[in-house]
């Protein structure tokens, strides 16, 4: 059982790696001049939009591989890709919005940067609704890996018009560009932490979908 | 037969269909009228602020429109499993695939004339029709946007227990790009800024060939047993 181990290495190197990355977000990091503590969100809010590219990339290639190769668990490897990547861009919603309500004063804008991740966030909530909807293992495969791929070639699609849609409508923004060498170390290291989390997430969710698969065919067994 | 003979193939036999039944354009012109009196009560437009609004009234329309006969064109494929005696017939999926959304931008563009001449009479603005010609290269483009999306997502929407009630949630985000391109051109051409609209035309151009591309590939996926 090499991924268990794995797994639970993972787990012991996140109990360290999570509080040492909130210690220096909060401790380390310098304040930001214009914008103060609210910054600090910003340490989260990118390693969370890094690991939830990286899952829907995931989710991308295994859709790929699974209609090429016709085999269940790559299936298996988008759909726990998908997850992850749903919730965490579930949360670079939310601690966008809790950064702009401060500093831009709305919680929300319909900046293209904005607008892409929610569009994303919409195509694999569908994901997952059309995965419900069908019954027979391999046609929910086969159909939402089509959407596994579509919905991720859509995305620079919808951020290239929405950029020349709000080029039209100006409204706002340039984050600022030079970042202080310690900030940049936080970043550096919260962008790890969230990595190995990431790994750590599909990791356990996709041993999970294998026990659960296993404890289908038992029950299947016991039946006959 | 060739590629694109078994695709005309296809369309024609939907226009058949269609032509005896009447199932899917009644339903959608209906649904287009109903939604423009809607709007009516929504907004209320009048001469002044018509223009500025036309464009986001009419495509929205155009999409859920859209999106309930594209929705019956292939629930109609999927009752009784009649798209499997079309693919065990020598009739290639990609034939297949392009022929039902040739057959979905047709009725898509009857739906939106219906839908603008309405749109003329009820809002008391003539001025759209005059500028149709205008008008007709983004309708096009964004239209064949929306076939090629939507005949590939509706065949993946039928496949669920959920039905074509799951089109909506599937294909609108996907098509968000071909609704910014048809809305702000249109409404540039409606608000005499038709000189900048020839830049979402070829953003349009692009979007749908990239579509065609993808759903060429893929659509194979959808329908194999």
């Amino acid at each position: 059982m090499k991924t268990d181990r794995t797994i639970t290495i993972l787990f012991f190197l996140l109990l360290v790696l999570i509080p040492l990355d909130f210690f220096l977000i909060f401790r380390v990091a310098p304040t930001e001049k214009v914008m103060g503590d609210v910054q600090r969100i910003f340490y989260l809010h990118v390693s969370l939009a890094l690991g939830a590219l990286l899952a829907f990339t995931g989710v991308f290639v295994s859709s790929i591989i699974f209609l090429w190769k016709k085999k269940i668990v790559w299936d298996s490897v988008a759909s726990t890709c998908a997850g992850i990547g749903l919730l965490f861009s579930t949360l670079v919603l939310i601690t966008g919005s809790m950064w702009a309500r401060p500093i831009w004063n709305v919680w929300w804008t319909w900046d293209p940067r904005l607008l892409t991740v929610l569009i994303l966030w919409f195509i694999y909530i569908g994901y997952f609704l059309l995965r419900g909807g069908i019954a027979d293992k391999f046609k929910k495969a086969q159909y939402s890996a089509v959407i596994g791929i579509i919905g991720y070639v859509d995305i620079p699609l919808v951020r290239y018009a929405t950029k020349w849609w709000n080029s039209i409508h100006p409204l706002l923004s340039q984050e600022g560009g030079g970042l202080d060498p310690v900030m940049k170390k936080v970043m550096l290291f919260s962008l790890a932490t969230f990595a190995v989390l990431t790994i750590f997430l599909f990791l356990f969710r996709f041993r999970l979908a294998g026990i659960e698969e296993r404890l289908e065919i038992l029950k299947k067994k016991m039946e006959d | 037969m060739s590629f694109i003979g078994d695709a005309l193939t296809i369309l024609i036999k939907d226009l058949l269909l269609e032509l005896r039944g009447r199932e899917s354009l009644s339903l959608m012109l209906f649904l287009s009228l109903l939604i423009l009196v809607i709007f009516n009560f929504a907004f209320n437009p009048d001469k002044d602020n018509v223009s500025s609004m036309a464009a986001g009234i009419l495509w929205v329309i155009f999409a859920f429109s859209g999106i309930l006969g594209m929705g019956r064109m292939s629930v109609a494929e999927r009752d009784e499993d009649a798209y499997l005696s079309v693919i065990f017939s020598p009739v290639s999926a990609e034939s297949f695939y392009l022929g039902k959304a040739l057959g979905n931008l047709l009725f898509l563009m009857i739906m939106e004339c219906f839908t603008l001449f309405f749109f003329a009479v009820l809002f008391d603005f003539e001025k759209i029709i005059g500028l149709l010609p205008q008008l007709l290269p983004a309708l096009f483009l964004g239209t064949l946007g929306f076939a090629l999306v939507g005949t590939l997502f509706s065949f993946l929407s039928t496949a669920s227990r959920y039905g074509e009630i799951l089109l909506p949630f599937l294909y609108l985000p996907v098509v968000v790009p071909v609704i910014l391109g048809g809305v702000t051109s249109m409404d540039m051409i409606l608000n005499g800024k038709s000189g900048e609209a020839g830049k979402w035309i070829q953003l349009l151009v692009v979007f749908d060939m990239l579509y065609l591309a993808i759903s060429l590939l893929v659509f194979r996926y959808l329908i194999e047993e």
